[in-house]
Parts: C-alpha cells; structure tokens; sequence
C-alpha cells in the first residue's frame, strides 16, 4: 500500500493505492491517528487506485470514522469501485460511510 | 476366467505394481483406470506376459500362467493385445496383416484365413482397404485393423491398452463403436483407457489405480457418482489442488497470495474467482490467527475441472470447536460476514481430533 496525503479546500486528501489489508491495514491506521492528532478533521480518501480490500482494511476505515467522530470532523471516500466496492456491499458499508464519485465531489460535499 | 492374486513387479528399484489382486469373469468389460504412472498398462502386459511379475500368481480358466510349464504363446492366443500405437506389419497389406497369424500359429488354410480376415474386416468397416498398407490408412483405420487382426486369431480375452491414445480426437469414435459393438457381443475385455464416458457406457466393472494397487472398484454408477476414496474422487472430478500449512500467527500472506495466484493462473481461473478467493483465504487465515500460537492450519484449495468448483479446506488439530461460533471470534463478524458472502455452502465436521472447515465458493 502506498499512502499520500494532500491538502485541498482545508480538508485533507488522502489517496491510497495497492491492498489494504491485514498487513497495510495497521499502516494506514497509524497515518490517519497522525493526521487526526495533528488537528485535521476533515478527510477525503480517494479509492481510484486501491485494487484490494479485507475486512482488516475496512476496520482500518472504521477506526478513522471513529476517531473523527470524537472530534466533530467528518471523512468522505471517493471512487469506491470494482472489487472494493463489492467488498463494502457485502459488509453494508455503504450505509456506514458517504461516498462519492470524485474527489472534487467530495471535497464539494465538505464545503 | 482371469484370476490374478497378489500381483507385484517393479522396475530395478521402482515398484510398479504392488499387491494387485482382482477377478475378470467371462463376458465382463473391465475398465482400469487412473493417472499416468499408475501401473495400468504394466498390469494388463503382465496379464499377457510382456512383462514377467515378481510376484503373484495369474490363472486363466484355472491355468497358472506363471507355471515355467505353461506354453505361453497358447496364452496370448487365448488372450489377444490391442496396442496404442498399432503395432501392425507395415510391409504386409491389411489383409495379410490379419491372415499372418492364424496360418502361422494355429495351422489354418490360406483361404480360410482370407475369408475369416475378410469377414473381420467387415465387422470393423474397412474391408475396401483389404489391399492398402498400413501407412495409407488414418489412425483410427490402423487401430480398427489392429483390432480386427486381434479377432482374427480367435481370443477369448482381448486387452486393450490405450486404444486410443494415440489417435486424433476425430478419429476416436470409430474405434470406440467397434469395441462397444465387441462388448454387446459379450466378448471378455479388459480396456486401459482414458476415455471417462466411454469407460462408463461399455464396461461392467471399473478398476481405479493408483499407488501400484486396485485403489477403489465398482460399478461405473458407483465409480463414477459416488466415489469412495478421496484419490478416485480427485481423479473422476479432476481435481487440482494446493495445500499450504500455517503453524505461525507471522505467516507471509503475501507469499502464500503468489502461490494462490500461479495455482489459479495454471488453472485458468477467471479474475473475478482468484480476487474472491484471495479474500476469503485472508479472511480465514484472520479467524485463524488467535489458533496459531498453538495449532497448526492446513488450508487446502481445491479446483474440479469437471465441475468447475473452487473448494477451500481448513483443518485443525484440537478440541471440538468451529472457529466461526461467534463466542469464538476474536475480532467483530467483519471477517465472518465476507466469508459467508463468497461461498456457497460452509460446512463443519470434528472428525479424528481435527476441525474440519469446508467451504465451496460461489461461481
């Protein structure tokens, strides 16, 4: 998995690629812990080039969604497709996070 | 009419056939089956005594052929061959092929034989060829001929290895129509094939080896839909599989992901099939994690050819205990509901000290 972050629109983009799994997963939720403790609220993960989710990678998201929830921040994901999406339908996550097409969309939902 | 008791034979040191016993009565249609190396072929060549068992004994209408005493070209005359690749006389015409061996070795008149011959010929199809050679025939016209010259000497038994093997997939049929008409006929067979359906159709009896022994037999209904032994299984479903054995709770998953990805792309999996099943091995493995320390997981995969099912095995030494109870999850039902999502049918069995996850994914 690779992880960077960007800031747009006072909110912070962060775009992941590869697996988010059992070994990423850990990783990915020491970045985010980072980046919440470091006083961003408001996130938008981009999904566009992330090829593989496990249920790790989703309790991963989880821990994010409860961390900003404690804060009064908020997380929008972005372009949930193919196998990851299918692997959040399974789960019902769709229900659980807010979801949008596009980064922009995302971002424009945060404003 | 062929009793056969504790055949064994190797090679140097290669053991072939270990301890074959069995019985062919009179009018019966044997199939022997089984993978490559199984000892199928050796076991119908010791039959007719091309190759001499190391042990054992063969007894044809209660005649020990083994017996130094035997005459053994009277056996083989008894008890014809069928080859793969033919084995005709290729500078003698068809019809020459066939009258060779009854004028040669049972005394019969030229014309006799040449009426018998002709009369065979016309039984296999092919008595318009009476005049070619051998070379300008197909496969499948050779094998018809080498058929008919078998009948020609009159056997009581005919053996029959691999009659097709050798032969395009066009012209199987044909052969195969002359030896299911053989066995309407009542004529004693024992055929070594490949042929699964055509296994089925004609024969009385099939043998499965494997191991150098007659590993399972029975019916072809018996052999064939219920197969009792885990080999015959994985031979009749074709069944490919992949075990990997985890003892550690720091195994390298994405070692293990490689593996699983060459066994599904040496099977031709879809790429919708191997990202299913790499999720639901991870989510397994993620179940099993809190066991490691303590049991070792053998996890299995299996791919039927046959039926196109992908089935993955999990078994586990210990107490009874299904790792997917609730009250013995460790993490949330995450993982449980991804599982129960992918497959099919999960099912739980304790058996002999070991939990036994089978699980069978959805197509």
């Amino acid at each position: 998995m690779d992880l960077q972050t960007k800031i747009e629109n006072n909110a912070i983009v962060v775009t992941i690629s590869g697996r988010l799994d059992a070994v990423t997963a850990p990783e990915y939720e020491k970045r985010i812990r980072e980046l919440i403790d470091n006083g961003n609220i408001y996130f938008v993960v981009d999904f566009e080039q992330l090829d593989y989710i496990s249920s790790a990678g989703l309790r991963g998201l989880l821990v994010m969604a409860k961390l900003l929830n404690a804060k009064g921040g908020r997380a929008y994901l972005a372009n949930v497709k193919g196998n990851v999406r299918s692997v959040f339908d399974m789960c019902g996550f769709n229900a659980v996070f807010k979801m949008e097409n596009s980064v922009a969309e995302a971002l424009a939902m945060l404003t | 009419m062929i009793k056969v008791e504790h055949l064994s034979k190797k090679f140097d040191d290669l053991v072939v056939l270990k301890d074959i016993t069995t019985a062919i009565k009179k009018g019966e249609v044997v199939s022997i089956i089984g993978p490559s190396g199984a000892g199928k072929s050796t076991f119908l060549r010791c039959l007719n005594l091309l190759e001499y068992p190391g042990g054992g004994s063969i007894r044809i209408d209660g005649v020990d052929i083994l017996d130094k005493k035997t005459e053994v070209p009277k056996i083989r005359q008894k008890m014809n061959m069928v080859f793969q690749s033919f084995n005709l006389f290729s500078h003698l015409s068809v019809l020459e092929n066939l009258t060779i061996g009854p004028i040669k070795l049972k005394g019969m008149s030229k014309e006799a034989a040449r009426l018998k011959a002709m009369e065979l010929l016309r039984l296999v199809g092919l008595a318009e060829k009476a005049c070619n050679f051998p070379d300008e025939l197909s496969g499948g016209q050779k094998q018809r001929v080498a058929i008919a010259r078998c009948l020609a000497m009159e056997p009581e038994i005919i053996l029959f290895d691999e009659p097709t093997s050798a032969l395009d997939p066009t012209m199987v049929s044909e052969v195969l129509s002359v030896i299911r008409r053989l066995a309407r006929e009542g004529m004693t067979m024992a055929i070594v094939t490949h042929e699964m359906g055509f296994a089925r159709d004609v024969s009385n009896r099939i043998l499965y080896m494997d191991e150098g022994i007659i590993y399972e037999e029975g019916s072809p209904e018996q052999l064939f839909d219920n197969p009792q032994k885990e080999k015959t299984r994985a031979f009749i479903q074709r069944i490919r599989s992949y075990t990997c054995r985890i003892s550690s709770p720091d195994y390298d998953l994405y070692a293990m992901n490689a593996e699983i990805e060459a066994f599904c792309e040496k099977q031709i999996l879809p790429k919708k099939t191997r990202d299913s099943l790499l999720l639901l091995v991870e989510e397994l493995l993620q179940i099993y994690t809190p066991y490691l320390p303590a049991t070792v997981l053998d996890l299995t995969i299996s791919y039927s050819e046959k039926s196109e099912r992908l089935e993955v095995v999990c078994e586990s030494a210990g107490e009874a205990a299904n790792p997917l109870d609730s009250d013995n999850l460790s993490d949330d039902d995450l993982g449980l509901t991804i599982i129960i999502k992918l497959t099919e049918s999960i099912e739980y069995r304790y058996i002999n000290g070991k939990n036994i996850l089978q699980f069978l994914l959805i197509k």
